[in-house]
């Protein structure tokens, strides 16, 4: 038993790998070595897990409901044992709103990245290896993408499409997608030069089937990055919406609507917005320490 | 003018004072700035004003200046606004038929200018507004006063002796209620005349000045800034204790709080309830406060079929925490109220039968076969305390299964819904427009044509509520001259609208003004128009 972990760390380890999968192992091992190395990414994954058990664990450990209070006797109450963030103008119990919010906020990221970061890539992609007109058509409609403050044009969508979660995702999916495509862009322009898209193209394969299975899964390192580096302002632009009463409505314990609606109070009961103030900060900062510590794992020409 | 340039410095000042508070607690009370004693200084938001002209003003900021600055025939009793008192006119009478007002002046009146003040002014400023045909012109013309016919309904007959003809026998009690409003207060025909340009009786040049008679004149107005006024020495009444009273436009109520705690103002109009209560420890600072001719409610819109049933617009009245509401969200700015006519008003009902029921609201969904619920929507405007409160219902309605969605809006948006017949449940607020109790029973209790495309759209209308019968009544006690009998009548449409409207009455609003304890005989007037600055002085 105590030589096979050493044995495993060899055979991951190994300079002269005997099959692809060997290969692949190794290298996400080397990387996740170089990434547990940094203490502050670490915690950053700490937290962002943290995270994710709460939101799935909310049911269960949230020790009220978060959207039923009473007016009369639990309203504004400051910080106690019974509650341990206080409670809000209408007398709910901050903690298992927070707690709950946790899901409203997981969702949206989920969602912006699953929408975004895929179409910020096929377009950025694309518009690398094909060039030519496609290449200029497709990088002005991302410069004019990237023209528009980020909020604002998120705001104007909203604003179009009706207040809600669903219409503040896709409003952010669609304003955060234009610095994916620059990244996959620079990359392939580099990609396409090299030896072995050639040999591939030689072979016969499509543009397609080159831009997929070729280009596409050496871009997705760096888009990761960057994706994850863009947590922050994604919690940070929802939320912003959510304060401004375009994201998610009333009861939704979104947390930009917990601090709206704490505003009110911010002279004299502080509790009610510092405590969501507290969640967005804590889990931007995790979202861009994890970042920087994936960063370094990812970056290929990073020496190892 | 050195209150205007102080006002630079003291903020900075102030800044700095707000920052030596919260850097050493209660360390920096040393830093104390006075008003000067002869001046009233009043912080309040008064970006509202768009014209000092009394035949176009209708905002609530402007509503009080003209109330201290104008006179008019007759005035509200503050005490009790449900009677008047002569303010110019020293005697009215009313012919047989009730068409036919005679007002007799007090002698010897003068307006600021010294021009004196005669029959002709009064008839002039009446002719002035239906002419200029503003917004708040509809109050006299109601009356049947048109353009063409104003000039022979409303008539000077010798120089103290006025006349008005109306078109119908109306309530006495409406037609003077009517009268006290700021449409009705009189100009200085002679003052205004001479600057009228291209016949616009003055309209371009009243904007910003000044041509009345009242305990105030004003003496400088800078919008969104400041708002200066002076005593006027010809008032024909007692005159105002303090000269001067200095509006100081203030947006923020966390600002007023400060400069009212720091001695910089002497009255703060537009605190919070977070700040009243904080201020309450203070004893620097007391308030006073009024119930005003504004109240709350949530509609049901009967094209919705669901809620057009009988059982279900009841069930909602049970639904709202009026209680907790009153003594939460509602504290201090509201009282709770379930009735169309706001407590103040002739005929005003204080009935309140309705508490908060879940139980009795289910048994009414069940017998209208609704035990499982429904799922519904409704529009609220995004301000405090509209939201609180249409969350909070949101709660109680999900304990009876009734599942709200909540469409927030800005304003206009909601407005524009509700006003198409567009929405399932609408949260919002009527003010009265003048104070005698039609102008609520109005828009309440009348509508007489539920066509999508009838001319007048009051409450009822864009809810869709047909009530032919309530009409009828409603009409009928704009007629009645017996103030008694038109106060039960009134009382007796109240009843019937609590049982059966699709509208459930919430709140009524309550104006709160701060002041320094100095301050003495403020009182906030129950309209817009009668909070009085020349009842005040100062120690």
């Amino acid at each position: 038993m105590s030589d096979a972990a050493p044995s495993w760390h060899d055979w991951l380890m190994s300079d002269r790998p005997a099959s692809r999968r060997q290969a692949a192992l190794g290298r996400a091992y080397s990387g996740w070595r170089t990434f547990t190395r940094n203490r502050l990414a670490m915690a950053g994954l700490a937290i962002i897990l943290a995270l994710i058990l709460v939101a799935v664990l909310a049911g269960v450990l949230a020790p009220y409901s978060p959207y039923e209070g009473n007016l009369t006797t639990s309203r504004l109450l400051p910080p106690s044992w019974a509650h341990p963030f206080g409670t809000d103008d209408q007398g709910r119990d901050i903690l298992s709103r927070i707690i709950y919010g946790s899901r409203i906020t997981l969702f949206i990221v989920i969602l912006v990245a699953v929408l975004a970061a895929p179409i910020g890539l096929l377009v950025g992609t694309a518009a690398g290896y094909a060039g030519g007109y496609v290449d200029a058509a497709l990088m002005r409609v991302t410069d004019i993408f990237l023209a528009f403050p980020r909020l604002i044009l998120a705001l104007a969508f909203v604003a179009a499409l009706g207040p809600g979660i669903q219409n503040a995702v896709i409003a952010i999916a669609i304003t955060s997608w234009p610095p994916y495509a620059r990244i996959a862009r620079a990359e392939t322009l580099t990609i396409r030069q090299t030896d072995y898209i050639a040999a591939v193209r030689l072979v016969g394969a499509s543009p397609l089937r080159i831009v997929l299975r070729h280009v596409m899964p050496l871009c997705v390192p760096s888009v990761i990055v960057r994706v994850t580096l863009d947590m922050a302002g994604i919690i940070l632009t929802a939320a912003g919406l959510g304060f401004l009463g375009l994201g998610a409505q009333p009861p939704m314990p979104e947390w930009g609507a917990l601090i709206a609606n704490g505003r009110n109070y911010v002279l004299d009961q502080w509790w009610v917005a510092a405590a969501p103030g507290a969640a967005i900060f804590v889990v931007s900062l995790a979202f861009n320490l994890l970042g920087d510590g994936l960063r370094d794992a990812l970056d290929p020409k990073a020496e190892r | 003018m050195s209150h205007v340039t102080l006002a630079r410095p003291v903020g900075r000042l102030l800044r700095a004072a707000t920052l030596a508070t919260l850097l050493a607690g209660t360390g920096a009370a040393a830093v104390l700035a006075a008003t000067p004693k002869d001046t009233l200084v009043v912080a309040w938001a008064i970006d509202d004003i768009i014209t000092m002209d009394p035949a176009e003003s209708f905002e609530i900021s402007a509503g009080e200046i003209m109330g201290n600055t104008y006179d008019r025939l007759v005035r509200l009793n503050i005490e009790d606004p449900s009677k008047l008192y002569g303010d110019i006119a020293q005697s009215w009478t009313v012919s047989e038929d009730a068409k036919l007002y005679t007002f007799k002046l007090k002698p010897n009146l003068k307006f600021a200018s010294g021009n004196p003040i005669t029959a002709e002014d009064v008839a002039y400023s009446f002719q002035r507004a239906v002419k200029l045909d503003k917004s708040p012109a509809f109050i006299l013309t109601q009356f049947g006063l048109t353009k063409d016919n104003v000039e022979q309904k409303v008539k000077a007959v010798d120089p103290t002796t006025v006349t008005l003809e109306v078109d119908k026998p109306y309530a006495p009690t409406l037609v003077l209620n009517c009268l006290s409003a700021n449409i009705a207060a009189i100009v200085d025909k002679k003052l205004v005349e001479s600057k009228a340009q291209n016949g616009d009786m003055g309209y371009g040049w009243l904007k910003t000045n000044y041509a009345g008679s009242g305990p105030y004149k004003i003496r400088e107005w800078r919008a969104n800034e400041i708002l200066a006024l002076e005593r006027n020495d010809n008032y024909h009444g007692e005159k105002p204790k303090l000269p001067r009273v200095i509006y100081r436009h203030v947006k923020e109520a966390a600002t007023q709080r400060l400069l009212l705690e720091k001695g910089d103002a002497d009255i703060a109009r537009n605190l919070t309830p977070q700040d009243l209560q904080a201020l309450a420890a203070s004893k620097d600072i007391k308030t006073t406060d009024r119930p005003k001719g504004t109240v709350y409610y949530i509609s049901l819109n009967q094209k919705n079929g669901t809620l057009a049933k009988p059982e279900v617009r009841q069930a909602f009245k049970y639904l709202i925490d009026y209680d907790g509401l009153g003594k939460t969200l509602l504290k201090d700015i509201g009282i709770v109220h379930q009735n169309f006519l706001p407590v103040g008003l002739l005929g005003a009902s204080t009935d309140a039968p309705f508490k908060l029921d879940v139980d009795k609201a289910k048994e009414l969904l069940a017998k209208a076969g609704l035990s499982n619920g429904f799922k519904v929507t409704m529009d609220v405007r995004t301000v405090q305390p509209v939201q609180g409160i249409a969350e909070n219902i949101q709660q109680t309605a999900k304990r009876a299964g009734i599942d709200i969605e909540i469409i927030p809006g800005d304003g206009r948006q909601t407005l524009t819904k509700y006003r198409a017949r567009n929405h399932d449940i609408y949260i919002g607020q009527w003010g009265a427009d003048y104070w005698d109790p039609h102008t609520n029973a109005d828009t309440f209790a009348r509508n007489p044509n539920n066509a999508d495309d009838a001319a007048t759209k009051p409450v009822a209308w864009r809810n869709a509520w047909d009530i032919p019968e309530l009409t009828k009544q409603t009409d009928a006690a704009v007629l009645e001259r017996d103030a008694e009998k038109r106060a039960e009548m009134y009382k007796k449409i109240q009843a019937e609208f609590r049982d059966t409207s699709p509208i459930a009455i919430i709140y009524q609003m309550n104006e709160v003004a701060a002041y320094r304890t100095n301050v003495e005989g403020l009182r906030v007037g129950v309209t817009s128009d009668t909070t009085y600055m020349f009842n005040v002085s100062k120690k």
